[in-house]
C-alpha cells in the first residue's frame, strides 16, 4: 500500500485514481446509497456485471455514493471516453442489455437519459468529462438541480466512496496537505470565522469561535466529536453525505484536530445507519493505511486518530452534553452547561462537537478562502445547506441550496409541486424541533435568523411539505408524540409538560378538545420552551406554538365544529367520502342500503342528507372521489352517479308520493315559529327543506319567477334538464316550504320588514354579478356577459349570438357558455390566461366541450377587443404568456410575452368569474368583508345583524352548488338551535338498520362511468348529454364500496 | 482568587465568593429561590428548573444552581413570569403520580408539598396521569414508593456521591423513567 509521504507520492495516488474514474473504456457506475439500493441498484448492478462477464465487454463498472434525486432511483452514472457523464435514471435490471448495446455502438440510451454533466467542480479539485450530446440537458438544466450549488455534496454520487483514490483524484485531502504544509493553525481558525461558517446541525454557532475555545483551552487530550445521530424523521442528509463521501469528513476533522490540538476524534453515528456505518469505518481504515490518519499524517509529524461510535438510537443524544455522557458510557441524558465542552466535555476534557455537515464545509474553505464561501449564501448565513425535500412534492431527494433561497424555490421550482394538483398548505422544517410555515409565507428566505423569528428552526435540514391532505392538528400532535417518547425524563417541564400537551393534543383530534384546551397548550408551550434543561425540550413546543399561530382555524375547526377539513383524524369523520362532502352525506349508508336492495330507504337516506340529489347528482363537483380509498386499488366509487340513480329511480315513479308522506311524518311538529329564506337557489332550497322539515313556517322569496337559482338559470339543460329541478323543488314544496317569486329583496321588501315578520332570515341570493374585464373594447356590441347569457338561453329567450364565438374564461360558466353557443350553432374559441391543469372547471366538461368542438387557446391573455366602425366586434387580440413565479395560489402566474395572436370573431363572452351585487350587499346594512361579501361567524353563519344568517356564494364568492348547499344546511342547523334554544339536529335524521361489515374481498367491478351521447349528436341538442347508470350498473358501484365507515374496534 | 465580588440580587447588592453558584450565594444570604433537586453537599443537576431565575442581559432563563456568580451579575429572583412558571412546575409534578396528601406518611415534612403552599399552588389544571407504579417492599427495613417519587435524584446523588455505593440510578426516559435498584432488581437483592 502506498504510504503517501510526499507530493510525488500524493500525485501518484491522484493519477491512479483519474484513470479509474475517466478510464480507456466506457465506465459505468452505481448510485449504491441506501436510497439507491432501496429502489432495487443491487439488481441493477449483478445485471450489469453478468452482462459484460458474459459478453466479454471491456467496461468500468463501479459504484458510486448518491448524486440526490431519490425520485428518480436508482440512477445509473454512464460515461464515454471523450463525452459527457450521463446520468440515467429509474434503471432496472431488464435495462441494461439495451444500455451495454447502446454503449458498445457509442451511443447513450435516450430514453432513460436524466441530464449530462460535461465538467464537475469538486471544489477541491475539478473533472472534465467530454463534450457532446446536446440533446440531453446539462446537469443544472433540470428544474431539481437548478439553482443548486454542490458544496458540501461536491463529491457524492460522482465517486466510488468506497475507493480513496479517487477520492484523492477529485481533490481530496489536498485542504488538509494544505493545511499541514502552510503549518499556520491560528490561519485556518481564522479563516473558518472568515468565512462566518455556522454550525450545521441546527443551532447555527459560529464554528470558528469553537474552534478558537478549544485551541485556546489547556489538556494533554482534546477531543473532536462528528454529531452523525441524525434522528429527525424524514431528514438523511448525513447518512447520504457519509454513504456517498466519507473521506471529506475524515479529512475535514483531521484539519479540525491540527488546528485545534485535538489527538483524537470521534465519529458518533446512529447505529440504524448501517451503510455509513460500513463505508466510513472503510474509509478510516485506508484513511490509516495511506498515511493520512494515524501517526505522523503525511510525513508532518501530525498524529490524529479517529474512531467511529455507534449511537444506541436516543433521539437526545443529538443534543451535544447528552451524546458526550453516552460516549462515556452513561445513560444518553443532558447536563447543564456551563461547564461547556469547550472547557470540560468528554471525561472532562476539552471537546469540541460538529455537525457531519459542519465538517464537510472544512475542506472548500481551507481550499479557497473564506471571500470565496461568503459569496454564497445571506451575509448573515453564509454558503450553503443540504436539505431533504420530502413529502407532497413531486421531486424529492437531497438539495444543497445556497442559505437564504426562498422557500417556493424548494416547493415549485425544486420540488415541482405537488404531484396530484392539491394546493400545499405549509412547510415543515426542522423537525420535531422546527415549526410549520404557512403557504402565504413561502417568500420567506431560508436562512437561520428569519425561520426563528417565523417560530421554526433551520435545524438539521429536513424539509417536509404539506398539503391539503394533511391536518396540521395531526402535525403537531405527530411531533408532540415523538418529542414526548424522546424526552430523556430528566427535568420536569419536558419529561411532564410534553406528556400533558400530548394529551391536549390528542383530546382536540378526537373532538374532545375545548377552546381553553387551546390556551392551555399555549401556555405550556411556552412554559417548555422557557424552562427545559436542553434544546430538545426548548425546542418541541415549536410544532404545537408554530401550528397554533399559522393554522388556529384547523385547531378551532376541530373544537367547534368537530371537523377535521383534511381528513386525517378519524373519530371526527365517518369515512373519506363523507368528509369531504360538503353536506356530510352518509355516502356509504345510501351505497349499503342500495345493495340490500332497499332503494325506498335509500332514497330516504339520500334526500335527508342532501334535499337536492338529482341535481347535484348531475353537476357536483365530486370531491368524495378524490377522496375515495377504492381508488387505491383501481378507481373511486362513482358516487355521485348512484345518488341521481336512486333520485331519478323515485321522482318519476309512482312510489313519489309514498315518499313524500314519509319524508312528512319524519317532520317535527311544528313550532309555530316564522323564517325567511331569501334566494330560492340551491342554497336557500336546503336552508328552507331542513327548516321545514324542523318544523319551522318557511316562506322562501325570489326574484325570478320560478325556484332553483343557478341551477335553473346558469345550468343549460344539457348538463340538467329543468323537468328533473321541477321534481325536486316539488318535494320541497310537499313538504310545505311556501315560495314568493317575482319578489326582491329590499326593493321589494326591506329587511327591516323582514325583521318584524320573522323569527330569523336566511340571506342567500348568490353571486348574480359578472365580473368585467377591463380592456378597449368591452363596450363594442358583442361583447356579453356570460351569466346573463346563459340565463337567457335557458329561459328560452332568442340571443343574438354570431357565428364565431370567443369565451374568456377557465371556470365552469365559461365551459357552459361555450357548449351553449356550440348548441346555438356557432364555433367557439375559449381563450384561457393559464394552463390546462389551472383550469377551475370540472375536468370532464372541459373534455366534453373539446369532443363537441370547441377550441381552447390556452396561455393566452386577452389584450383588446376589435370593432368595426359600426361598433361590431371583428376580432380579438390576445397576448401569448408564459408561466412565470408561483403565486400565493400555488399557481405560475401568467406573464405576457411579446406574441400576440389575433382572433376573428363576432361575439365575445366574458366568463371571468362572479361576485357579490354590491348594491345588495351595502343596502342590506350588514357588515361586509374586504372581498365584497357578507361577513358571518365563521360557524354559525350568523352575519352582524342579530337574527340574520347568510350562507352560499354571498359569503363565499362564487363556489360550487354543494359547497354552497351546505352553507344552507348547516344554516338550518344554527337557525334552529338559536330559534329553540336545543340541540335536536341530530334526531330529525332517521336510523337505519344496515348491514356493518366490510366486504370479505373488494368486489372485481370496476367503475361505471356514465354515457355520454356520441358528440356530434349531443352537441346539437339541448337534450341531457349523458345517460345515468342502469339499476345493474348502480348495483355493481355500491358493491365497490370498501366501507371505510365500518369500525372493526380492534385498532 | 479574591473574595471581593458582589452580585445583585432583586436589587439588593450582596458580596459572593467566585466560582459559588448563585442559588448556594442566595441562599446564603437569606434569599429565597425554591428548588426540589438542590440539596447541600451534592453535585447540582439542574433537573427541577424551579431555581431558574432571570439575569439581566441574558435573554434565556437560568437555573441559580448551576450557574456560577459572576462579579456585577444583576439577578431577579421574583416575576410574574417566574411564578407561573415555578407554579406550572409544581402543578405538573402533582398530575405526573400519586399524591394524596392525605394518606402520605411524608404530610406535613414534604418538601414538594411546603413549596406548593409557599408559592400558592391551591388546586390542579393539568389532568391527572394516575400511573400504576410499583412499590418495592421487598427490603427489611424501607420501601420504595414510586407514587410519591418525583424524580429529584437526590437519593441517587448522596448513594453516589456521598455513600459511593451507587445502588440507585433513573431508567428508562420521558414519563416512563423510574428510580431503579441496581440494573432494575428488588432492593432486598442489592448487597446493601
Amino acid at each position: 500500500m502506498p504510504r503517501i509521504t510526499d507530493l510525488s507520492s500524493f500525485n501518484e495516488a491522484r493519477e491512479a485514481g483519474l484513470a479509474k474514474l475517466l478510464p480507456p473504456t466506457p465506465r459505468i457506475a452505481i448510485g449504491m446509497g441506501t436510497c439507491g439500493t432501496g429502489n432495487g441498484a443491487e439488481a441493477v448492478l449483478q445485471s450489469f456485471s453478468d452482462a459484460i462477464n458474459q459478453r466479454g465487454l471491456s467496461i468500468a463498472l463501479a459504484r458510486t455514493g448518491c448524486f440526490g434525486f431519490c425520485a428518480a432511483e436508482p440512477l445509473v452514472n454512464v460515461w464515454l471516453p471523450g463525452k459527457p457523464l450521463v446520468i440515467l435514471q429509474r434503471v432496472q435490471p431488464n435495462d441494461t442489455a439495451a444500455i451495454l448495446d447502446d454503449l458498445t455502438a457509442g451511443r447513450i440510451p435516450a430514453g432513460l437519459a436524466l441530464c449530462r454533466i460535461d465538467e464537475w467542480d469538486h471544489i477541491t479539485g475539478h473533472v472534465k468529462y467530454g463534450s457532446g450530446f446536446p440533446e440531453i440537458p446539462l446537469w443544472n438544466e433540470i428544474p431539481f438541480f437548478k439553482g443548486q450549488k454542490k458544496i458540501v455534496l461536491r463529491n457524492c454520487g460522482l465517486i466510488d466512496p468506497t475507493d480513496i483514490e479517487e477520492f484523492l483524484a477529485v481533490g481530496g485531502y489536498q485542504a488538509l496537505y494544505k493545511a499541514l504544509i502552510d503549518a499556520n493553525p491560528a490561519s485556518i481558525v481564522e479563516s473558518i470565522k472568515a468565512a462566518k461558517l455556522r454550525g450545521r446541525g441546527g443551532a447555527g454557532f459560529q464554528t470558528g469561535s469553537k474552534w478558537e475555545f478549544l485551541s485556546k483551552a489547556k489538556a494533554d487530550r482534546k477531543y473532536l466529536i462528528c454529531n452523525a445521530d441524525e434522528g429527525d424523521p424524514g431528514a438523511y442528509m448525513n447518512r447520504n453525505e457519509i454513504e456517498s463521501d466519507p473521506h471529506s469528513l475524515i479529512e475535514g476533522m483531521i484539519i479540525g484536530g491540527y488546528v485545534t490540538g485535538a489527538s483524537h476524534g470521534i465519529v458518533y453515528v446512529r447505529a440504524e445507519y448501517p451503510l455509513a456505518v460500513h463505508r466510513l469505518e472503510t474509509a478510516i481504515h485506508q484513511a490509516e493505511e495511506w498515511g493520512l490518519l494515524g501517526d505522523n499524517i503525511l510525513g508532518r509529524g501530525f498524529n490524529f486518530r479517529l474512531q467511529l461510535i455507534e449511537g444506541a438510537g436516543a433521539f437526545v443524544c443529538g443534543e451535544e452534553t447528552a451524546l458526550i455522557r453516552s460516549l462515556e458510557g452513561k445513560a444518553g441524558r443532558p447536563t447543564p452547561r456551563p461547564p461547556y465542552p469547550a472547557d470540560s466535555g468528554l471525561f472532562g476534557q476539552p471537546t469540541n462537537i460538529n455537525n457531519v455537515e459542519t465538517w464537510y464545509n472544512v475542506a472548500p474553505i481551507v481550499v479557497k478562502g473564506p471571500a470565496w464561501f461568503t459569496e454564497t449564501g445571506s451575509p448573515k448565513s453564509p454558503g450553503t445547506k443540504v436539505f431533504s425535500l420530502v413529502g407532497k412534492v413531486v421531486n424529492t431527494g437531497l438539495v444543497e441550496m445556497p442559505l437564504g433561497t426562498p422557500l417556493k424555490t424548494f416547493v415549485y421550482d425544486v420540488g415541482g409541486g405537488t404531484a396530484n394538483d392539491r394546493a400545499v398548505k405549509a412547510v415543515q422544517t426542522g423537525g420535531p424541533s422546527g415549526g410549520c410555515i404557512p403557504q402565504e409565507m413561502f417568500d420567506t428566505p431560508v436562512d437561520y435568523e428569519t425561520l426563528a423569528q417565523l417560530g421554526s428552526i433551520m435545524g438539521s435540514g429536513g424539509m417536509v411539505v404539506m398539503d391539503e391532505d394533511n391536518c396540521m392538528v395531526d402535525v403537531a400532535r405527530y411531533f408532540i408524540e415523538f418529542t414526548h417518547s424522546e424526552s430523556c425524563g430528566k427535568c420536569i417541564p419536558c419529561r411532564v409538560g410534553l406528556d400533558k400537551s400530548l394529551h391536549y393534543l390528542n383530546r382536540i383530534t378526537q373532538g374532545k378538545g375545548t377552546e381553553a384546551d387551546l390556551a392551555t397548550l399555549d401556555e405550556l408551550g411556552r412554559m417548555i420552551r422557557d424552562t427545559s434543561l436542553c434544546g430538545l425540550g426548548q425546542t418541541a413546543p415549536n410544532p404545537v406554538l408554530t401550528t397554533m399561530r399559522h393554522f388556529r382555524h384547523e385547531f378551532e375547526d376541530h373544537i367547534r365544529a368537530s371537523r377535521c377539513r383534511a381528513g386525517v383524524c378519524e373519530d371526527l369523520a365517518l369515512s373519506p367520502c363523507e368528509n369531504s362532502c360538503p353536506l356530510h352525506m352518509n355516502i356509504p349508508r345510501f351505497l349499503q342500503l342500495l345493495k340490500e336492495d332497499r332503494l325506498e330507504d335509500a332514497f330516504v337516506s339520500v334526500v335527508m342528507d342532501n334535499p337536492l340529489p338529482a341535481s347535484t347528482g348531475r353537476v357536483c363537483q365530486h370531491p368524495c372521489d378524490d377522496r375515495c380509498r377504492r381508488s387505491g386499488i383501481d378507481s373511486a366509487v362513482n358516487m355521485r352517479e348512484v345518488h341521481r340513480h336512486i333520485a331519478d329511480s323515485i321522482y318519476p315513479s309512482p312510489r313519489f308520493p309514498d315518499l313524500v308522506a314519509r319524508l312528512s311524518a319524519l317532520r317535527k311538529p311544528s313550532t309555530g315559529l316564522r323564517c325567511a329564506v331569501v334566494g330560492a337557489g340551491p342554497t336557500g332550497l336546503a336552508c328552507a327543506f331542513y327548516l321545514r322539515m324542523l318544523g319551522h313556517d318557511v316562506m322562501v322569496y325570489d326574484s325570478n319567477p320560478n325556484a332553483g337559482g343557478m341551477l335553473r338559470y346558469a345550468l343549460p339543460d344539457y348538463r340538467l334538464p329543468k323537468e328533473v329541478l321541477d321534481r325536486e323543488v316539488e318535494l320541497i314544496k310537499l313538504i310545505g316550504v311556501d315560495f314568493t317569486f317575482n319578489t326582491r329583496v329590499p326593493a321589494d321588501i326591506s329587511l327591516n320588514e323582514l325583521d318584524q315578520r320573522y323569527n330569523a332570515v336566511f340571506l342567500a341570493i348568490g353571486t348574480w354579478k359578472e365580473n368585467w374585464v377591463y380592456l378597449p373594447g368591452t363596450e363594442l356590441t358583442g361583447v356579453i356577459p356570460a351569466l346573463p347569457f346563459l340565463e337567457s338561453v335557458s329561459k328560452r329567450e332568442t340571443v343574438p349570438l354570431g357565428k364565431r364565438v370567443i369565451v374568456i374564461g377557465g371556470g365552469n360558466a365559461a365551459i357552459d357558455s361555450a357548449r351553449t353557443a356550440l348548441r346555438l350553432g356557432s364555433g367557439v374559441t375559449i381563450l384561457y390566461r393559464r394552463e390546462r391543469k389551472d383550469m377551475p372547471a370540472i375536468p370532464e366538461e372541459t373534455e366534453a366541450a373539446e369532443a363537441e368542438g370547441a377550441k381552447i387557446a390556452f396561455l393566452a391573455s386577452p389584450h383588446r377587443i376589435v370593432g368595426s366602425p359600426d361598433g361590431r366586434v371583428t376580432a380579438i387580440e390576445a397576448v401569448k404568456t408564459r408561466l412565470g413565479e408561483y403565486d400565493s395560489s400555488g399557481r405560475r402566474r401568467p406573464i405576457p410575452t411579446d406574441e400576440i395572436v389575433r382572433f376573428n370573431c363576432d361575439t365575445v363572452i366574458l366568463a371571468v368569474g362572479e361576485t357579490v351585487d354590491i348594491d345588495f350587499a351595502k343596502a342590506s346594512g350588514l357588515k361586509i368583508s374586504d372581498r365584497g361579501l357578507i361577513e358571518v361567524d365563521r360557524y354559525s353563519l350568523e352575519t352582524s345583524r342579530s337574527k340574520f344568517y347568510a350562507g352560499g356564494d354571498l359569503i363565499t364568492g362564487a363556489s360550487n352548488v354543494s359547497g354552497a348547499m351546505g352553507l344552507g344546511k348547516k344554516a338550518a342547523r344554527n337557525i334552529d338551535k338559536r330559534l329553540t334554544g336545543l340541540k335536536r339536529w341530530r334526531d330529525l335524521f332517521p336510523k337505519f338498520e344496515y348491514d356493518q361489515a366490510a366486504p370479505a374481498h373488494p368486489s372485481d367491478s370496476r367503475r361505471h362511468h356514465v354515457r355520454e351521447l356520441e358528440a356530434e349528436d349531443r352537441a346539437r341538442t339541448f337534450s341531457e348529454a349523458t345517460v345515468g347508470l342502469t339499476s345493474v350498473e348502480a348495483m355493481e358501484e355500491s358493491c365497490r364500496c370498501l366501507r371505510c365507515d365500518v369500525r372493526t374496534g380492534d385498532h | 482568587m479574591n473574595n471581593k465580588i458582589s452580585i445583585r440580587i432583586d436589587g439588593e447588592l450582596i458580596p459572593a465568593t467566585p466560582g459559588a453558584s448563585l442559588l448556594e450565594t442566595a441562599l446564603a444570604h437569606g434569599k429565597f429561590i425554591p428548588s426540589l433537586c438542590h440539596m447541600k453537599g451534592l453535585s447540582s443537576v439542574g433537573a427541577c428548573r424551579l431555581c431558574l431565575v432571570e439575569v439581566a442581559g441574558v435573554n434565556r432563563l437560568l437555573p441559580a444552581c448551576t450557574t456560577p456568580v459572576q462579579d456585577g451579575m444583576s439577578v431577579t429572583t421574583q416575576s410574574d413570569k417566574l411564578r407561573r412558571y415555578r407554579k406550572i412546575t409544581l402543578e405538573l409534578l402533582f398530575a405526573e403520580r400519586n399524591h394524596v396528601c392525605a394518606v402520605c406518611v411524608s404530610n406535613s415534612h414534604c418538601d414538594l408539598q411546603s413549596l406548593a403552599q409557599r408559592l400558592g399552588v391551591t388546586s390542579v389544571r393539568y389532568p391527572y396521569t394516575f400511573p400504576k407504579v410499583p412499590v418495592d417492599l421487598t427490603h427489611k427495613k424501607f420501601a420504595l414508593d414510586q407514587n410519591r417519587c418525583i424524580l429529584c435524584t437526590r437519593c441517587v446523588r448522596v448513594c453516589a456521591e456521598v455513600e459511593g455505593a451507587h445502588v440507585w440510578a433513573v431508567s428508562s426516559r420521558g414519563v416512563g423513567s423510574r428510580l431503579v435498584c441496581e440494573l432494575n432488581r428488588a432492593w432486598a437483592d442489592s448487597r446493601y
